[in-house]
């Protein structure tokens, strides 16, 4: 099927004639700033401004004439605004600067309270994010270690091996395919599935006493499971990890079942084990060996099942498990020792136990290293690879004693694949024990590409072709091989995984070496193009005899999928200038009925002290909700301005809202740990994660809690929401259990509540999600929630607050 | 405008340039040399300030494609060098290496030393340091291959010497080379760095002329030094050394300790290991335990039957004997939960058993010993041999049976 082009440059670039002549002379990019924010303004209104655009509404004329006197005094024309918007749009950057005095008078009045969330903040998250989108776009490092991993067959079992990788529009589906060695490779069956919540950045694979243990990770999760050594036997879940930070490294252990370890983005290294969960090895945000700022990290095994290696872009250090602080030393560090240049940074280590127990690979932008952890620092390999792209994956292909040991290179956005030869050399003539120094077998030697298949395909329509084009390009995503012989007849089958979920093959078959080259040296050629294994699984090729038909097939579902409407059109365009008609803009002459009733609501419930939850008239609300409690929950942030607007407060409620207080602060924060620790309790697994959340959520926490609490005016009902003394509880709160969902789920509590039957199981199935992870609830039945039974729950309330999407845009 | 004139030729330089990585890395050497003639334009206009700069981008690249080219000779060979030494005299003596490196490759050695002392005799302006450490190179290499003719020389004189005749001439030539050897050598391994070829020839021109003395310093300094990368082989050198020299026990081990230190995965832990054993002292056979346990805890160790039965050995005295069970004690503490699952698994005892009957006999004892005679590997493999009526495992299976409490008191 269809795939999701990812972000390219053209989407966030400053692009205009002015910026072009200001940059002929400097390199480097603008990102375009305000293009974003606008976008943002234009996607997601309500939460741009919401409340005070339901607020001014009246004062915002839309119509095209000109504005009658008394109007004039609290209305401004927008059209007016939107017509010199379009004007400066016009002569970008146009010196006459009196053209904008309309926009600046404008501006200048709303900048600072029109806004839901304040200006700044909302434009330092964008610029941030704006940031990293271009950081990721110069050197994507997620994708590290790649997304393809190859169970091979047992030993003298059936040519059939399994190929892990992900799939799906958004890569979140991850998929076994068994896969039958023959002529071609051949995917047999349809592939075991299984959906995950995550986009799938990396699947390691290792395999410890006849089982594959395959690790996958995505941003926030990691998850392992089991595939059994019998061909067919299913792929088994065995466990999850959340964590807070995006983890950047998964490696499985060659040497212990059910071993991972795990890396994350804020340089914390785990050793991850099923039995006994997770292992913290060390914290230190900060490089090793001097300062890089790169959240990157790397974790992976040594010849020691108890020693691990950690890296960062500046150098490896193996540490043992057992006492990481005290028991490390350093293994390669980019410096003088390792003839470095000035700038390289260390892209991927991987251990090649599996062709020696002691030694290391360790790629840089600029060359590869082989380093023997007995003799650390000093490379005994080094080779410029000279490729365009670092390369993100790697792959060994260990050879037999005596033989050279193959590895395979692979760059991501530039789809180079690189052959490198090596042979471990004893030199020295002691008995058994002189260090060994490492040899380049042969020339390096590149593999076909993906985007090279294309020359081989039959001739298409132009925009087919150009989608063809988009699609056989796009980023590759990992890599995998394996070595196959059958007597005399050696060959290397090469798969190679595109960011579109497409799986590629190539074989190279061994030839006899020619006279002049130093004897024993594989020499490879490659079958002419790269094949198309299958495509992005969900239709699963069956019987496929030759290259040729495969092409066929593959091209034929992608036509398909091509031919669908494209999923996310352009937003239809409207001309501002005639929005609205002059009639539509007349108002009635008096205040309809309703109004007269709302006023009427409006004014009892003030008398009341009270608040209005739903705005509509009883007639147009949906059936009503089981509403037999009083409202006692957060009230959502408009209603909470507007009461404070009514009680004659807003100007402290604005600065509350816009300088959180450190009594908030710190109540926000005691409610975070309390929460943390009932999580602790009840998952033992996400327990060592450090939970913290980040600047965004607690933003987006604070906003929304924030000013309901400390608001000195809010009425007394609304006091119920802290801890109330014991003397005079309040009068719809109850006692406060020490287990209050347990309480709270019982049937006999709920119906005691007056909650209906039907809605209990509802409830339930609520209060346990709840339970289980951070709530994130579905906004109407959370607040719902809130209401209906737990008012005197000062820690729930927050929680259970209708969530407000994250001011962060989705680009 | 002269400007774009400038970029375009800068950009068509880089793509000449990726044209020919292209075809080397594919194995079209001669595409690559017809591109690399283009490329050679590029150094009309060399302004690149870049780490690797056009010259010696064209000598690199041309070395490669002269040395897989099916029509080169070592003639142009030879010619395309040296003008390659003219061409930046900055890296003059890096090319004279390289060349020499050739030289020897085609087994040319007398031009190869020719190379050498030409090199040698090159002077350029003032001395830098890199240049200094690039002649020490040049002469370290010609030292070797003066100990190379003197190793020639040495080898015809023992052959002459059995026939009851000597050549007093080649005698004289053989010395002559032992000195020239041993100045340049001697200077190499001053410096900080992995000089395992050349400290090893030093010691053996030394040891030929009987300078014990000089040979044990440079050993010592060689391994000792901390300036020097902690190089293992240097250890293992001043060992075998100390070994021919018939050192004491004492020394030897104190050798071997160092290594054990620094690469507990040695090879030679075996024979410390053996070593120790036959010490009378407590505290050495305590340390043989030791250095057992910890090699065996290394990937790599996992299939050696030597050293399984060297450990299985050791364990088996102990719990004859009944003194220092807790120096298994203690060894296993830090070991017993990660090493059944890496050593005694099921799986690994079919396999053992499958392989290397030998190898499952000795790791079922230490299998039977540490984790009782319920332990899965043990049970395999006993029942196998019981099965397959091998007298060696019925004796196992009552050894074990015997001493089945043992486990219980190390692990508890």
């Amino acid at each position: 099927g269809c795939w999701f082009p990812s972000l390219v440059p053209q989407d966030i670039l400053y692009r205009s004639s002015l910026c072009r002549k200001l940059q002929a002379g400097k390199s480097g990019a603008t990102l375009d700033f305000a293009k974003q924010l606008g976008y943002f303004f234009v996607d997601h209104p309500e939460d741009a401004f919401g409340s005070l655009g339901h607020l001014l509404h009246k004062n915002f004329y839309l119509g095209n004439s000109k504005l009658k006197r008394p109007a004039r005094n609290s209305t401004i024309r927008m059209t007016a605004l939107v017509e010199d918007i379009n004007r400066l749009e016009a002569r970008r950057g146009c010196p006459r600067q009196h053209l904008a005095s309309r926009l600046r008078w404008f501006s200048h009045l709303c900048r600072d309270w029109l806004f839901e969330v304040p200006l700044g903040l909302l434009a330092d998250c964008l610029h941030e994010e704006l940031m990293q989108q271009w950081s990721n776009l110069l050197f994507d490092d997620s994708f590290t270690g790649g997304a393809l991993a190859w169970l091979p067959p047992e030993d003298g079992g059936t040519p059939m091996g399994r190929l892990v990788h992900p799939g799906g529009q958004a890569m979140n589906h991850l998929y076994f395919q068994d896969v039958v060695l023959e002529e071609l490779p051949r995917a047999q069956g349809s592939p075991q599935q299984f959906e995950l919540s995550g986009r799938i950045r990396q699947v390691a694979a290792a395999r410890v006493d006849g089982q594959d243990f395959v690790g996958v990770r995505s941003d926030y999760h990691c998850g392992v499971w089991r595939v059994p050594g019998k061909t067919g036997a299913a792929p088994a879940p065995l466990q999850v990890i959340r964590t807070d930070m995006p983890a950047s490294c998964l490696t499985v252990s060659p040497h212990l079942p059910g071993e991972l370890s795990v890396c994350t983005q804020s340089g914390t290294i785990y050793l991850w084990s099923i039995e006994t969960g997770l292992q913290q090895l060390r914290h230190d945000p900060h490089t090793m060996f001097f300062r890089d700022y790169s959240p990157w990290r790397w974790s992976d095994f040594t010849a020691h099942p108890r020693v691990l290696s950690c890296a960062d872009r500046t150098g490896l250090q193996c540490l043992d498990a057992r006492a990481p602080k005290r028991c490390h030393f350093d293994l390669f560090k980019v410096g003088e020792e390792a003839g470095c240049q000035q700038g390289e940074r260390v892209v991927l280590p991987m251990y090649l136990g599996r062709a020696h127990p002691s030694q290391y690979l360790v790629t840089t932008q600029f060359s590869v290293y082989v380093l023997d952890e007995r003799l650390p620092l000093v490379p005994v390999l080094k080779w410029t690879h000279m490729m365009k792209a670092p390369p993100l994956f790697a792959h060994l292909l260990p050879g037999k004693p005596g033989r050279s040991h193959k590895v395979l290179l692979g760059a991501s956005r530039t789809q180079e694949l690189l052959l490198l030869q090596y042979r471990v050399s004893f030199w020295g003539v002691s008995s058994g024990g002189s260090q060994s120094a490492c040899q380049l077998a042969g020339t390096p030697q590149k593999l076909h590409n993906i985007s090279g298949c294309l020359q081989h395909l039959p001739t298409q329509l132009p925009h087919h072709h150009h989608m063809l084009q988009q699609r056989l390009t796009a980023p590759a995503a990992g890599l995998a091989a394996m070595l196959q012989e059958d007597g005399l007849h050696k060959s290397m089958l090469v798969f190679q995984l595109s960011e579109a979920g497409d799986v590629f093959s190539q074989r190279l078959t061994h030839k006899a070496s020619e006279p002049p080259a130093p004897p024993s040296r594989d020499e490879a050629t490659t079958a002419p193009g790269s094949s198309p294994l299958f495509e992005a699984p969900d239709s699963s090729p069956q019987g496929l005899g030759t290259a040729a038909l495969r092409y066929r097939r593959w091209l034929r579902a992608f036509s398909r999928a091509c031919r669908e409407p494209p999923r996310h059109t352009w937003s239809p365009s409207l001309s501002q200038r005639r929005l609205f008609t002059h009639r539509d803009l007349e108002g009635p002459a008096g205040p309809s009925s309703l109004q007269k009733q709302m006023r009427q609501r409006l004014r009892q419930t003030m008398r009341e002290r009270g608040r209005i939850q739903c705005w509509e008239p009883l007639a147009l609300r949906p059936p009503p909700l089981p509403q037999t409690l009083e409202p006692a929950g957060g009230p959502d942030p408009l209603s909470t301005r507007l009461t404070a607007a009514w009680a004659g407060d807003w100007e402290q409620w604005w600065e509350e809202r816009t300088s959180f207080s450190v009594a908030q602060r710190q109540r926000a924060l005691r409610e975070r740990r309390r929460r943390q620790k009932r999580a602790k309790s009840r998952r033992s697994l996400s327990a060592s994660f450090t939970s913290s959340l980040t600047y965004q959520s607690e933003l987006s926490e604070l906003s929304d809690v924030g000013p309901q609490l400390l608001s000195p005016s809010r009425p007394p009902v609304l006091s119920q929401e802290s801890s109330p003394p014991a003397s005079t509880p309040p009068l719809h709160s109850f006692p406060i259990s020490p287990a209050p969902d347990e309480a709270l789920l019982s049937s006999q509590s709920l119906r005691c509540r007056g909650i209906p039957k039907e809605r209990r199981k509802t409830l339930r199935d609520y209060l346990s999600v709840w339970a289980e992870g951070p709530p994130e609830p579905p906004e109407p039945l959370g607040s719902q929630a809130s209401q209906l039974c737990i008012p005197s729950q000062s820690q729930l309330s927050s929680a259970s607050q209708p969530r407000r999407k994250r001011p962060r845009m989705g680009f | 405008s002269s400007n774009e004139h400038k970029l375009n030729f800068k950009k068509s330089k880089e793509a000449c340039l990726s044209y020919i990585q292209d075809a080397l890395l594919q194995k079209q050497w001669k595409r690559a040399a017809e591109f690399l003639t283009c490329y050679v334009e590029s150094l009309e206009k060399d302004y690149s300030r870049e780490h690797i700069g056009p010259s010696e981008m064209i000598w690199r690249i041309g070395t490669e494609i002269l040395w897989h080219h099916s029509q080169s000779s070592m003639k142009e060979f030879n010619c395309f060098m040296e003008q390659m030494k003219t061409l930046g005299v900055k890296r003059y003596l890096k090319v004279c290496l390289e060349h020499v490196f050739h030289l020897l490759c085609n087994g040319q050695i007398d031009e190869a030393y020719q190379n050498l002392s030409l090199a040698e005799s090159w002077r350029f302006g003032e001395q830098t340091v890199i240049q200094d450490k690039e002649m020490k190179l040049i002469q370290a290499y010609r030292g070797l291959l003066d100990y190379y003719s003197w190793s020639k020389q040495k080898n015809i004189l023992l052959e002459h010497g059995e026939d009851g005749f000597s050549d007093l001439a080649v005698e004289q030539e053989m010395h002559g080379y032992f000195r020239k050897a041993a100045v340049n050598l001697k200077e190499i391994i001053k410096i900080p760095g992995v000089w395992d070829v050349f400290v090893k020839c030093y010691v053996d021109l030394l040891e030929f002329y009987g300078d014990h003395n000089e040979a044990r310093q440079v050993l010592n300094e060689y391994a000792y030094n901390s300036k020097f990368p902690a190089n293992p082989n240097a250890h293992v050198y001043l060992y075998q050394f100390l070994k021919r020299q018939g050192e004491s026990k004492k020394s030897l081990i104190s050798a071997l300790k160092i290594l054990h230190d620094i690469v507990p995965s040695h090879e030679l832990m075996i024979d410390f290991n053996t070593m120790l054993q036959k010490s009378k002292k407590r505290k050495k056979r305590r340390l043989g335990l030791e250095v057992i346990f910890t090699a065996l805890d290394y990937a790599g160790w996992k299939e050696n039957a030597k050293a399984w039965s060297c450990l299985a050995g050791q364990v088996k005295q102990i719990v004859i004997s009944e003194k220092h069970l807790d120096w298994i004690k203690q060894e296993w503490n830090s070991r017993k939960d990660w090493w059944p699952a890496f050593h005694f698994s099921r799986y690994l005892a079919k396999r053992n058993w499958q392989e290397n009957k030998n190898l499952s006999y000795e790791k079922a004892l230490v299998a039977g010993l540490l984790l009782g005679k319920d332990c899965k590997y043990f049970k395999y493999v006993s029942h196998q041999g019981c099965k397959a009526q091998l007298k060696r495992f019925r004796m196992l299976r009552k050894f074990v049976n015997k001493h089945n409490l043992v486990y219980l008191k190390i692990s508890g």
